[in-house]
């Protein structure tokens, strides 16, 4: 189960699975975003490296206007799996 | 357990909870989860995106062993192709050199303990293993 959607503070919120079934969803909703975006990770539980790369294009657009994403409560275990793909060093990560 | 899933992404959410059942049937360290899933996610999507030459299902087998699990996927009438050799990703490049892709079989070999390929008979067999010793 993968939901995503804004929160009454403007910031997109994520829950569940960011998996290769869910990225194009995932994908369609980002690319309606413009300038910067904070996405609250706090009910994320998993994501692949197709997650990653819906962020990776997203944060590529949005930077290309000298914006980007902010991905905010990232818990340890997708923490980990940015320091692994070192996204750590392309977006601002703030950990739970 | 063995299981054969056909090749769609809607798959992941069967192999998930199939892999769920299997982790507390066999009482298997839940914190291997994470890795476990990530890993049978990026290879099956591999075999579903790169094999496109047959429309045979992909046969998943878990076994426990000592302090962990061990998994494999055998994808039927295929060309050779090992994961194993997967190039390696820069993950120190500045943003404008990376691009989305290039990263599944990167973070199967980063998480995985144990890694094999075997091909024989047009059968590609990858087998990984986790271990909480490992962690």
């Amino acid at each position: 189960m993968f939901e995503i959607g804004f929160k009454e503070s403007g910031e997109v919120a994520v829950s569940g699975r960011l998996d290769a079934a869910q990225a194009a969803r995932a994908q369609e909703f980002l690319d309606s975003l413009d300038g910067r975006c904070v996405i609250d990770m706090t009910e994320l539980e998993y994501v692949s490296s197709a997650g990653l790369g819906v962020l990776l294009r997203t944060h590529k657009r949005l930077m290309a206007g000298k914006e980007g994403l902010e991905l905010v409560n990232v818990n340890k275990h997708i923490a980990d799996i940015f320091r692994y793909s070192g996204f750590d060093k392309l977006f601002a990560i703030t950990t739970l | 357990m063995q299981k054969k899933y056909s090749r769609n992404f809607d798959q992941i959410q069967e192999i998930v909870k199939d892999t769920e059942h299997f982790f507390a049937a066999n009482n298997i360290d839940d914190s291997l989860r994470m890795k476990v899933d990530l890993s049978l996610e990026e290879l099956f999507v591999n075999m579903v995106n790169y094999n496109t030459e047959t429309d045979q299902n992909i046969l998943v087998e878990m076994r426990a062993i000592d302090k962990g699990i061990e998994i494999s996927l055998t994808d039927f009438d295929v060309e050779r192709f090992d994961p194993t050799l997967a190039p390696d990703v820069d993950i120190d490049a500045p943003l404008s050199a990376r691009s989305p892709g290039g990263l599944g079989l990167y973070l199967v070999l980063k998480m995985a303990d144990s890694i094999n390929y075997q091909y024989y008979d047009r059968k590609s067999k990858i087998t990984f293993t986790n271990r909480v010793s490992a962690e």
